[in-house]
C-alpha cells in the first residue's frame, strides 16, 4: 500500500493551514486589497509625483503590495520547511522527492489560487464596481488573481532554492520597491522584464509590456523559478 | 533489520563517514556510539535517505529507505536537528505526518497519550520545554507503529523519569521482536540499554559486537571506547 498523491496533498494542505503566519498573510492581503481598492475606486487619495498628483490606482508598486502579502503564503510553504529542521521530518515521511515537490507545488498553487479570490474580491469590487460590462470586470479580476498566483510561485521556487523565508521575500520586495524605480530610467528594457514590472503590466497598471506580454513574462519567471527549485530540491542533501 | 554496508559519505574532501559496515538485528537494541563529530548523524541521515551516500549501501528491511512505500509504517526516526515548525501545534504536527503516510488519526491520540503529551497537544511547539519537544519527536517516531526505530540522542533534555521511560520503551520495543538503533554519545547511558554496540570514531567503525564482547576486559563501555580509539579528548576532528 503506497502513499497516495492525494494524501501528500492533504498533508501539505494541513501544513499550510496550521501555520498562523498563513492566516496573518491572508488577513494583510485582504485588508490591503480592500483599503487600496476603496481608495482607488473613490479617488480620495492621490500620490504626489513629478507631473502632479496621480490616482493611487495607477501606482503599481502600492497597488500590488497586497499581492506580495499573498505571495508570502507560498514562500512560507516552501521556505518554512527549513525552520527547526522540519524538512528532514518531511523527507523522512515522504522520501520520494519528486512526488513530494509535486504535491507541495500543487497544494501551494491551489491554495494561492483559492485564497486570492476572497482576498482580492472586496477590493476589486470597490475599485471596479463601475467597470461594466461583466466581461471587462472579470478579465481584470482574473488578471489580479493570476498576478497573485504567479508571484506566489516565483517566491515559492526562490524559497526552495534559498532554503529560507526571509531571503526570497526581501529580494522580491526590494526589487519591487527599490530595484524597479531606480533602474527604470537607466535600463528600461531590462526592468520591464522583472517580475514586478511584468505583474504591473498584467494587472493593467503599467504600459511597459501590456497585459498579455506581462502574463507571459511573469509566467516565464514562475516556470523558471519552479523548475530550478525542483532540480535543486531533488538533488540537494537533506 | 538495518544493514549498513561499506557506507561512505564525503563532503568535498572531508570524509564524514568512511566505509562503515554494521547490522542492527531484530529483537535487539543496537547502540550506535561515538563522540560528537564521529559520523553517527551523517550515517543516520544516509540511512534515512536524507543524504546521498558517496559509496556503499544502507538498507532498512532489505530496501533503501527511499524505496519504502509508507516509510513511517516501517521506520520511526528521531533525528537531531529535525523538528516541527515551532509555531505549529503539536497535534497538528502529528496529524499531517499521519496523513502523509495514511496512518489512522486515532494513532495521533494514542502516541500523545503514550508520550504524556495529551494535555499539551493543542499547545504550540514553541511553548514546549526541550524534554517535551523530545517526547514529541518520539511520538512522531512511534506514529506508524514501525518495526524499526532509529533514534538519535533520544534522552537529550529528558529528566530522570523521562530517561527511564525511554529506556523501558526501547527495551519493550526490542523485546517484541523489533529493531532499535540508538545513536548516542552517552556511553554509560547506552550501556544500560544496548544489547549490541557499534562504536564509530572519526568516521570509521572501531569495534562492533555484543555489549559483552565489546566490554570484555574493560571496566566499562567508556573504557573500552578509549582503549580502542586511544582518544581521551573525545572531541570531533
Amino acid at each position: 500500500m503506497t502513499v497516495r498523491f492525494r494524501d501528500l496533498v492533504a498533508a501539505e494542505r494541513m501544513k499550510i493551514t496550521t501555520l498562523p503566519a498563513t492566516w496573518i498573510a491572508l488577513a494583510v492581503a485582504l485588508a490591503g486589497h480592500t483599503l487600496l481598492g476603496f481608495a482607488a475606486g473613490t479617488d480620495i487619495v492621490r500620490v504626489a509625483g513629478t507631473a502632479g498628483p496621480s490616482p493611487i490606482g495607477q501606482t503599481g508598486t502600492l497597488m500590488l503590495a497586497p499581492a506580495y502579502a499573498l505571495a508570502a503564503v507560498a514562500v512560507l510553504a516552501a521556505g518554512g520547511e527549513h525552520r527547526a529542521g522540519q524538512l528532514r521530518v518531511t523527507l523522512a515521511a515522504v522520501p520520494c522527492r519528486d512526488r513530494l515537490f509535486a504535491a507541495k507545488l500543487a497544494t501551494t498553487a491551489a491554495f494561492c489560487l483559492l485564497a486570492s479570490i476572497p482576498a482580492a474580491l472586496p477590493g476589486h469590487l470597490l475599485r471596479h464596481a463601475a467597470a461594466w460590462p461583466v466581461g471587462e470586470w472579470t478579465g481584470r479580476f482574473g488578471a489580479s488573481v493570476a498576478v497573485q498566483v504567479l508571484l506566489g510561485l516565483v517566491g515559492f521556487g526562490f524559497a526552495v532554492v534559498a532554503s529560507s523565508v526571509t531571503v526570497p521575500m526581501a529580494v522580491l520586495v526590494v526589487l519591487a520597491v527599490l530595484g524597479s524605480p531606480l533602474l527604470r530610467s537607466a535600463l528600461p528594457d531590462v526592468v520591464r522584464f522583472l517580475p514586478h514590472e511584468a505583474a504591473s503590466s498584467l494587472a493593467g497598471m503599467s504600459p511597459a509590456l501590456g497585459p498579455v506580454a506581462g502574463l507571459a513574462v511573469l509566467a516565464g519567471w514562475a516556470v523558471v523559478s519552479v523548475a530550478v527549485a525542483w532540480r535543486v530540491f531533488v538533488r540537494r542533501d537533506g | 533489520m538495518i544493514e549498513v554496508l561499506g557506507l561512505s559519505k564525503h563532503y568535498g574532501g572531508r570524509k564524514a563517514v568512511d566505509d562503515v559496515t554494521f547490522t542492527a538485528r531484530p529483537g535487539r537494541v543496537t547502540g550506535f556510539l561515538g563522540p560528537n563529530g564521529a559520523g553517527k548523524s551523517t550515517t543516520l541521515r544516509v540511512l534515512l535517505g536524507l543524504d546521498a551516500p558517496t559509496s556503499g549501501r544502507a538498507l532498512v528491511a532489505g530496501r533503501r529507505y527511499r524505496d519504502l512505500a509508507q516509510p513511517l509504517r516501517t521506520v520511526g526516526a528521531l533525528l537531531e536537528g529535525a523538528g516541527p515548525v515551532p509555531e505549529r501545534r503539536a497535534a497538528d504536527h502529528l496529524m499531517w505526518l499521519a496523513r502523509s503516510n495514511r496512518i489512522p488519526r486515532r494513532r495521533v491520540r494514542e502516541v500523545l497519550d503514550l508520550t504524556g503529551l495529551a494535555e499539551a497537544a493543542r499547545r504550540r511547539v514553541k511553548t514546549y520545554s526541550l524534554g517535551m519537544r523530545q517526547r514529541l519527536g518520539i511520538a512522531a517516531a512511534l506514529l506508524g507503529e514501525p518495526d524499526v526505530l532509529i533514534l538519535d540522542e533520544p534522552v537529550n533534555g529528558l529528566d530522570p523519569d523521562g530517561i527511564r521511560w525511554v529506556r523501558d520503551l526501547l527495551r519493550d520495543h526490542a523485546a517484541s521482536g523489533r529493531t532499535v538503533l540508538l545513536s548516542s554519545h552517552f556511553m554509560a547511558e547506552t550501556a544500560g540499554i544496548a544489547d549490541d554496540v557499534v562504536i564509530v570514531h572519526r568516521g570509521r567503525v572501531v569495534v562492533r559486537g555484543s555489549l559483552a564482547e565489546v566490554t570484555a576486559g574493560h571496566a566499562s563501555l567508556e573504557e573500552a571506547f578509549f582503549a580502542r580509539t586511544g582518544d581521551r579528548t573525545g572531541g570531533p576532528r
